[in-house]
């Protein structure tokens, strides 16, 4: 059995070197043979160890050459080829798992355990020790990325993420894109198993331990910039790709007809990479803000330590550049659109400028819902209080938050709301609660206009009261 | 006695020949080439300038003469080099999958007065607020689909009328502003699989689209049902050549119909067959290079969309018919290769795919084991062998014999494949010097490899 399973390795080892090879000799040549040979070899890769009946994990070094060719690479096909096989890759063999036990058949309880795959190949390298282990040679940690790699890849779609350079955008530029989403599915499949174990466990050291914590909490970054550059990409990304235009670029095209061919392909690669990039950024910011709740769970409960650091939430340096920088408050209610964190971000600026009622009238009044949504749309109900908020925000952002706010409280799944006062899901209480939503959205917007008479009532606001309108006559 | 020692199992160079093989390679065929007509036309740029100096200080006929036949010289260079740029350029793939576009149809915004949506509003007292007209319906209703809220409206009122989900649907087709159409396209994917979630109450869809408004949408795009051979064939001066970036949300469309075959089935057997073959001939467009995930992704969703009864058949019909259209040249390994293979349906479609187009190679003339007989037989040690069709023969007979397990079923056909690779691997010498020489020796050694191993 011993020798059988050394063969199996040995196999295994010759294999490797075999895959090796097919891009060892034309390793740094940059023709048509060296491009065909990277193809063959990410073939080879594929054929192993995803459509093998015998999946075979890739070697450190494998993955390593998969991750360079995305990482240098200049052409498209060699970009677009790398990043599917090392995303079906991280699907086939993943880092870290949930694995469901069966503990005893009587009790029916069903166990669940975090598993780390802890020597599996990582884009990640946050301390020199991991290099060291693995293999020890540094050449093999090329490439990898730290803290301040991962911040100077983010500079560097913030400078992509520009109009102007968006629309002269190159293979290097969408290979970067790739990366950095390649990047954020690397954390989200750390970041959410260890999520799930923590709701179950309350065992912080998990979350301590995600790539997606150790990634924030280096002192390389300055966290705040680097969260601006990430809201920037989002926001810029997003109004750059959703206002292209067939018409507007097509005489801009006929100019440049000589590289047309080669143009055609990247300019339909490039609106759908930054479409998803956009949407990557969303992601990474939606973690960092399940993070920070986390953490304020664990802080609560004394089970965070000096080693973890403060760091600012968030959601405040959210608020702070969305008021300080207007110009994004629009695109940024209109990409971020998990339901959940766009409620908490609106209610968040609302209640930064609504005037709270005093501590101690609160504590008679007995009620601690008020900073919610339905807390603020009930400040619109007078125009007294609402001329004092639009004195504050201003018409167009109060209109633009109570819009999306009311979106978003509908989007919520019923399951997921917390309710004040009622069971969860009750299908009932739900749908009355929408209804007095619609009614306060409607009455809103009447004391709006009375108080500020001049005021145009934009687009989307008639769009969500015709919305409200709609569900209270169907409804009624 | 026979059995090695321990440490010499261990040994890397006993166990990977090919690696020490491989590193042997100097010099590739195209560095030779490169260099040789960089040097004639360093030779024939000092020629052409000597004779230009020459001019200067003699004008007699024989130099007139002279400078012609130097510049015909020149020319011919010229023609030769260019000719073995298109010759390198075969080797690549790639086909003009479209041609010029057609103009789409116009886009009918409904009607408000048909539009009973945005009519029963007109009465409402918040009209004073919101003011609905009949000239500003359009832009109301653009609005409504960008910001999201047409889809919520559709899972509030538990249907949608018809006329908004033909403009939708034309929109997301046939719309230039990426804002429409993607949003278009996202409102789509949302009613249809609103079904499979719990939360929320299923819309009654009342119109379906066909799948020849699909096709038809192909159509305007410029998809050549019957494509070119060659990308440069008929490049096109008139800057309308297809695909629209329409395509992007036509492929994400095909997708999710697919998907929920169970809830509603849009397409019969034989328009999923060609969807298909559709979706296998966008791999072979450049241009469409990028959006590789998404085809890999649709080219799943349409193969599951069969039931199981039918695929057996369809795999076979799809594979004999792409046979028959694709060239047999390097596009063939494309399409091969553009089919995943993660699981037993595109396993067994890869393998059908590959032995088809092998049976064609072969007009159909033998079959199973006598393809591997009639492989061995050729004489690759002849100069007169076309080693680019060898390379293609032995990729695609990887594919047949290894993608569908049937090496394991048919010992005999096991042994032939493997005295197949030891003659690619062993009877072409590492000086070869003819096109794809290298390539053919390398794969079948690697393949070689790989098949003593397991």
């Amino acid at each position: 059995m011993a020798i059988c399973d050394r063969r199996k390795t040995i196999n295994r080892g010759a294999l490797e070197e075999n895959i090796l090879a097919i891009i060892d000799a034309s390793e740094a040549k940059d023709s048509q043979d060296a491009h065909d040979d990277r193809i063959a070899f990410l073939e080879a890769v594929r054929a192993t160890s995803i459509v093998s009946e015998s999946r075979t994990q890739p070697s450190y070094k494998i993955c390593q050459a998969v991750f360079k060719i995305l990482r240098i690479e200049k052409s498209l096909e060699l970009i677009i080829t790398s990043y599917q096989l090392l995303n079906e890759l991280d699907k086939c063999f993943p880092r870290v798992y949930l694995s469901g036990i069966d503990q005893l058949e009587s009790t029916n309880k069903h166990m669940t355990e975090l598993v780390v795959v802890k020597e599996a190949w990582s884009p990640f390298i946050f301390s020199l020790e991991i290099a060291s282990s693995e293999r020890g040679a540094a050449k093999d940690a090329e490439g990898l990325l730290d803290s301040s790699g991962f911040l100077i890849l983010i500079q560097y779609l913030a400078d992509v993420a520009d109009e102007n350079t968006f629309q002269s955008c190159d293979t290097k530029s969408l290979g970067k894109m790739l990366l950095f989403q390649y990047l954020v599915n690397i954390l989200e499949g750390d970041f959410i198993p260890r999520k799930t174990m923590y709701e179950e466990t309350t065992n912080w050291i998990l979350l301590r331990e995600s790539l997606l914590n150790m990634l924030l909490v280096s002192r390389k970054i300055n966290f705040k910039s680097l969260m601006k550059d990430c809201l920037t990409i989002m926001c810029k990304l997003y109004q750059i790709c959703i206002g292209f235009s067939d018409d507007v670029v097509c005489p801009d095209n006929s100019v440049s007809k000589s590289t047309k061919k080669c143009d055609v392909a990247v300019e339909i690669t490039s609106l759908e990479v930054g479409k998803n990039t956009s949407i990557a950024v969303r992601k990474l910011l939606n973690m960092i803000m399940e993070l920070d709740t986390c953490k304020n769970k664990a802080d609560a409960q004394g089970c965070t330590t000096r080693a973890d650091g403060v760091r600012t939430p968030l959601v405040e340096i959210i608020l702070d550049e969305l008021t300080y920088n207007n110009d994004i408050l629009q695109p940024f209610l209109q990409v971020f659109d998990d339901p959940k964190l766009k409620l908490e971000v609106v209610e968040q600026y609302f209640w930064k400028y609504i005037s709270k009622p005093s501590v101690r009238t609160r504590r008679s009044n007995g009620s601690a819902d008020d900073t919610t949504f339905i807390g603020a749309l009930k400040c619109f109900s007078n125009v007294t209080s609402t001329r004092s908020i639009i004195k504050k925000i201003g018409t167009e952002e109060a209109q633009l938050l109570l819009v999306h706010g009311f979106q978003a409280y509908l989007s919520v799944p019923s399951r997921q709301y917390p309710d004040e006062d009622n069971s969860h899901g009750n299908p009932e209480s739900r749908s009355s609660s929408v209804i007095d939503i619609c009614k306060n959205m409607i009455s809103a917007f009447k004391s709006l206009r009375t108080a500020a008479e001049h005021m145009e009532i934009l687009l989307c606001s008639k769009e969500a009261l015709f919305m409200a309108a709609t569900i209270l006559s169907v409804n009624s | 006695m026979d059995d090695r020692l321990d440490f010499e199992i261990e040994d890397p160079l006993l166990t990977s020949p090919v690696v020490a093989k491989k590193r042997k390679k100097v010099i590739g065929l195209d560095d030779l080439l490169t260099d040789f007509y960089k040097e004639k036309n360093k030779l024939v740029e000092k020629e052409a300038k000597k004779a230009k100096a020459l001019k200067n200080y003699h004008s007699d006929e024989e130099e007139d003469i002279k400078e012609a036949s130097l510049s015909k010289l020149v020319d011919e260079c010229q023609n030769q080099i260019t000719e073995i740029d298109a010759d390198e350029d075969s080797f690549v793939w790639g086909m003009q999958v479209f041609g010029d576009q057609k103009s789409p149809p116009p886009l009918v915004c409904p009607e408000l007065k048909s539009c009973g949506l945005l009519q029963s509003f007109m009465s409402n007292k918040l009209n004073s607020l919101v003011e609905l007209s009949t000239e500003n319906g359009n832009s109301f209703l653009e609005g409504l689909l960008v910001d999201g809220w047409l889809s919520k409206l559709a899972f509030t009122c538990g249907h949608v009328e018809e006329s908004v989900l033909i403009w939708t649907f034309n929109l997301m087709l046939y719309s230039p502003k990426e804002e429409l159409r993607i949003s278009a396209c996202d409102f789509w994917c949302a009613i249809l699989s609103s079904k499979e979630e719990d939360d929320l109450q299923p819309v009654k869809i009342t119109w379906i689209p066909s799948y020849a408004e699909l096709k038809g949408a192909l159509e305007v795009y410029g998809f050549l049902f019957n494509f070119l051979p060659h990308p440069d064939a008929t490049l096109t001066d008139s800057g309308r050549e297809g695909p629209a970036q329409n395509i992007r949300a036509w492929i994400k469309f095909v997708t999710v119909s697919c998907h929920v075959r169970s809830k509603l089935s849009m397409f019969s057997t034989s328009d999923a067959a060609e969807l298909v073959e559709v979706i296998i001939c966008l791999f072979l467009d450049r241009k469409l290079q990028g959006l590789m995930l998404l085809l890999y992704d649709c080219m799943q969703s349409v193969i599951n969309y069969f039931k199981d009864k039918e695929w057996k058949a369809c795999c076979e019909e799809i594979a004999k018919s792409v046979a028959c259209r694709v060239p047999k040249d390097l596009n063939c390994l494309r399409i091969v290769e553009c089919i995943s293979g993660v699981d037993t349906r595109s396993k067994q479609l890869r393998s059908a795919v590959a032995y088809q187009i092998l049976l064609s190679c072969f007009d159909y003339k033998v079959a199973d084991e006598e393809i591997l007989r009639l492989l061995i037989s050729i004489n690759v040690k002849e100069k007169g062998c076309d080693l680019v069709k060898m390379y293609i023969y032995l990729v695609l007979t990887e594919n047949w014999l290894c993608s569908n397990e049937l090496l394991a079923d048919k010992p005999v056909l096991n042994e032939m494949w493997n005295l197949y690779l030891r003659n690619c691997s062993c009877l072409i010498a590492s000086t070869d010097l003819r096109p794809f020489a290298s390539k053919v020796r390398n794969k079948a050694s690697y393949f070689l490899q790989g098949s003593i191993q397991t």
